[in-house]
């Protein structure tokens, strides 16, 4: 794919991805060919803000951040013991935007590889 | 997530509720103190409060009250029971049924309909909690 695009995908899209995963999204762009662009395009990737909050805010005991995320199964968890006892819901308002950005790159192998 | 990181986690969480449970077994007379944020904060239980007392409850032979009490506790009892034999069958034949099943379950729950029934339902038992004043 063109460089010139790659590199707009990559400067709109740097905050969904950890930083140590942005090399392996550039160089998997680069193989790819042009048919897909639509494809990366309308990926919906889900937002580490958007998570904290939802966390912060209350969904962080009912498990909301986690099936936000799409990281189901953790979120039944939190769900049936009250968000771990409460303490697994304030160790995720430190974890979650990290989760976010390993889920983002998770779908991102998923619709490319 | 990767097999081993799951295994362990689920391990974990495991033993840490059996700990608990244990604990909470032991004094029983100290009843008023709860762990949930929200409860502790706004007063008003939240959909899983209560599922200590229903998986005692459920110990104790009692599963009418327990499903009274709440129904998560059924729920809770038999994850917290089967999971940790079914982890150890994997960990010792080296295979990975759990993640297999686990992943292959994921992907029902996000079934839409199914996903919009299983959210009434705990929305129900929210209701049903707080009427019950828990």
């Amino acid at each position: 794919m063109e460089t010139q695009k790659i590199d707009m995908f990559m400067m709109m899209n740097a905050k969904f991805f950890e930083s140590y995963h942005l090399n392996a999204v550039r160089e998997k762009l680069l193989t790819i060919d042009e048919s897909k662009w639509g494809m990366v395009q309308t990926l919906q990737l889900k937002d580490p803000t958007t998570a904290l909050i939802i966390s912060i805010v209350g969904g962080g005991s009912l498990g909301i951040d986690r099936f936000f995320i799409g990281d189901t199964g953790m979120g039944i968890g939190k769900l049936l013991t009250c968000g771990g006892l409460g303490i697994w819901t304030i160790i995720d308002w430190f974890l979650i935007m990290g989760a976010t950005r390993e889920k983002n790159m998770e779908m991102f192998q998923n619709a490319l590889y | 997530m990767s097999r081993n990181k799951l295994y362990w986690l689920f391990l974990i969480a495991c033993f840490l509720g059996f700990i608990y449970l244990l604990y909470h077994l032991q004094d029983s007379k100290n009843s008023t103190f709860g762990v949930c944020i929200i409860k502790n904060i706004t007063g008003i239980p939240c959909p899983s409060c209560g599922t200590t007392r229903a998986v005692k409850l459920l110990f104790q032979g009692n599963v009418l009250d327990s499903l009274q009490m709440n129904p998560f506790g059924i729920l809770v009892t038999l994850i917290m029971t089967i999971v940790p034999f079914w982890i150890s069958f994997d960990l010792i034949f080296k295979k990975d049924t759990f993640h297999k099943s686990y992943i292959q379950i994921e992907k029902t729950i996000r079934i839409k309909w199914l996903a919009v029934i299983l959210i009434v339902l705990v929305l129900f038992n929210w209701i049903w909690n707080i009427y019950k004043q828990i």
